[in-house]
């Protein structure tokens, strides 16, 4: 790992400094223990804080989205002869890349305005698996030793393996090498346990239906509407959703059930053929719902269905931008 | 609720989604024919299947269908050429999604039917009645308040 963070802070400093690109979009180490926070470097010193270790773990497609798109509105005001266009390096792990490829096929930017620097994966943390194995006791000082996380709590000291606490989504994760880069940092990473993809899903499929839609109904219950979930989420970048549209009035803000779950269904099902099992919005929600066992649904039907995987290549579009004149004619009812 | 509405002399209450182009004229070619078929759809018209956003039909279940219908042109016949191929998929994956979560399969029905069908839009707003009546009052998703 220290090897590639090292890699990664001087192809950093190199792109800065010749001016290939105007800002990195990477990690630098967390404020709280045994996080790592996105961090905007654009000067070339400043490259030492930029990390890559089992921390990291937001998407930082989501960021590359913002900063181009504050660029261009920001544009507008410029007369055409004065614009400019801003480059953006962004340290890409595999489900970053492949948010990015989204990205590009939805035409929200251009390759020419991105540099990839590519990092190999082997999954993140996840804190609620980690707080889990502490019995929720607050991580008073914590540190990242290659493979094992020492974690100081009220209770005492601790060793816990990475292993042990990674991230659902990375577990099964067949794309934590880059699909895409510019500049590679390190060898790629092994795989993750790939073929076992839809072994949640499978299972939840074959549970019966009252008792699917109680659990949905139980999930559901306890979102508290705080849309951290879809601020997080590289594919929700509509400038305005229509959670919040008021003509027409998509969804009630209310207290009754039904809204949050209407709420629910519809960003998920926005997620059709978008969704890059990244796992940042899972990792924000402060309620702990299980948005992913109905995310990963529709990746599992659009590859069945359509043999189509999200951002797994530039010139596969994605699932629902695209037909066959023959296809999927079972689901029609015909008396 | 649902119980009362049952005792109540409960009969579906089914929104139907129809493409101006074929089924919803196909709907007017069974009126004109005078071919009987149940009452109970409240039909909805469109441009085109393609315009159909799937919120239109979480939405109607939310309030309070007990069934949707949507029905456009036969695949290859759409007005703009391609509206009800993009719409298929789209369809595809709602219908299958819905049922995962656990709501009543039967509650969502998609089909074609085009101008000349009369016969058929009949057939096939008897049929999804009947499927809808013997699930019974909708009860999930409805929004109660
Ligand atoms: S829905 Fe969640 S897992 Fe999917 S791309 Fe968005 S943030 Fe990532
Ligand atoms: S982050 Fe969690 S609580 Fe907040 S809106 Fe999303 S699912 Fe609901
Ligand atoms: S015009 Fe009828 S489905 Fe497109």
């Amino acid at each position: 790992m220290e090897a590639i963070e090292k890699k990664l802070r001087e192809e950093a400093k190199k792109l800065l400094e010749e001016k290939k690109v105007d800002v990195i979009v990477g990690y630098e180490a967390g404020t709280l223990p045994l996080t790592a926070a996105p961090a905007f470097v654009t000067d070339p010193s400043d490259t030492t804080k930029l990390v890559w270790n089992a921390l990291c773990v937001q998407n930082l497609a989501k960021y590359v989205h913002d900063v181009v798109s504050q660029h261009r509105n920001a544009q507008k005001r410029v007369k055409p002869e004065n614009r400019t266009k801003k480059v953006v390096g962004v340290v890409g792990r595999g489900c970053t890349t492949r948010s990015i490829i989204l990205h590009l096929q939805e035409r929200q930017y251009t390759r020419e305005e991105i540099v990839v620097l590519g990092v190999p994966c082997r999954g993140y943390v996840d804190k609620k698996k980690l707080s889990v194995l502490l019995e929720g006791q607050e991580i008073v000082h914590g540190a990242l030793d290659g493979e094992r996380l020492k974690v100081t709590t009220a209770a005492g000291d601790r060793i816990v393996a990475v292993a042990d606490v990674l991230a659902d989504n990375c577990l099964i994760c067949r794309f934590n090498n880059p699909v895409i880069s510019d500049l590679m940092a390190g060898e790629p990473a092994p795989a993750m346990r790939s073929d076992e993809e839809y072994d949640a899903v499978k299972a939840f499929e074959s549970r019966p239906s009252e008792e699917r839609w109680a659990y949905f109904e139980k999930e559901m219950a306890k979102c508290i509407r705080c849309y951290a979930c879809r601020q997080a989420c590289p594919s929700c970048y509509c400038p305005e959703c229509f959670a919040e549209q008021s003509r027409p009035r998509w969804v009630g803000i209310g207290e009754d059930a039904s809204d949050t779950q209407v709420f629910q269904i519809m960003r998920i099902f926005h997620m059709a053929g978008r969704c890059v099992d990244c796992g940042s919005c899972v990792a924000v929600c402060p309620m702990g719902v299980d948005l992913r066992t109905f995310l990963k649904k529709l990746d599992k039907d659009a590859y069945e269905l359509f043999g189509s995987r999200v951002g797994a290549s530039l010139d596969d579009p994605p699932v629902l931008s695209t037909y066959r004149e023959h296809e999927c004619e079972d689901f029609i009812y015909n008396p | 609720m649902s119980e009362d509405r049952v005792k109540e002399g409960w009969d579906p209450k089914i929104a139907a989604i129809v493409c101006n182009w074929c089924t919803y004229a196909g709907a007017d070619l069974a009126g004109i024919s005078r071919i009987q078929y149940p009452p109970n759809v409240r039909i909805i018209r469109v441009p085109c299947t393609g315009r159909i956003n799937p919120f239109y039909i979480v939405r109607a279940l939310q309030e309070g269908a007990d069934g949707v219908l949507v029905s456009g042109c036969h695949p290859g016949e759409c007005h703009y050429i391609t509206g009800n191929l993009s719409a298929r998929r789209k369809f595809a994956m709602l219908k299958i999604f819905l049922d995962y979560l656990g709501l009543e399969a039967d509650r969502t029905t998609f089909t074609w039917c085009s101008a000349s069908e009369g016969e058929r839009f009949a057939k096939v707003v008897s049929g999804v009645t009947e499927r809808v009546r013997q699930l019974g009052p909708a009860k999930k998703l409805v929004k109660s308040l």
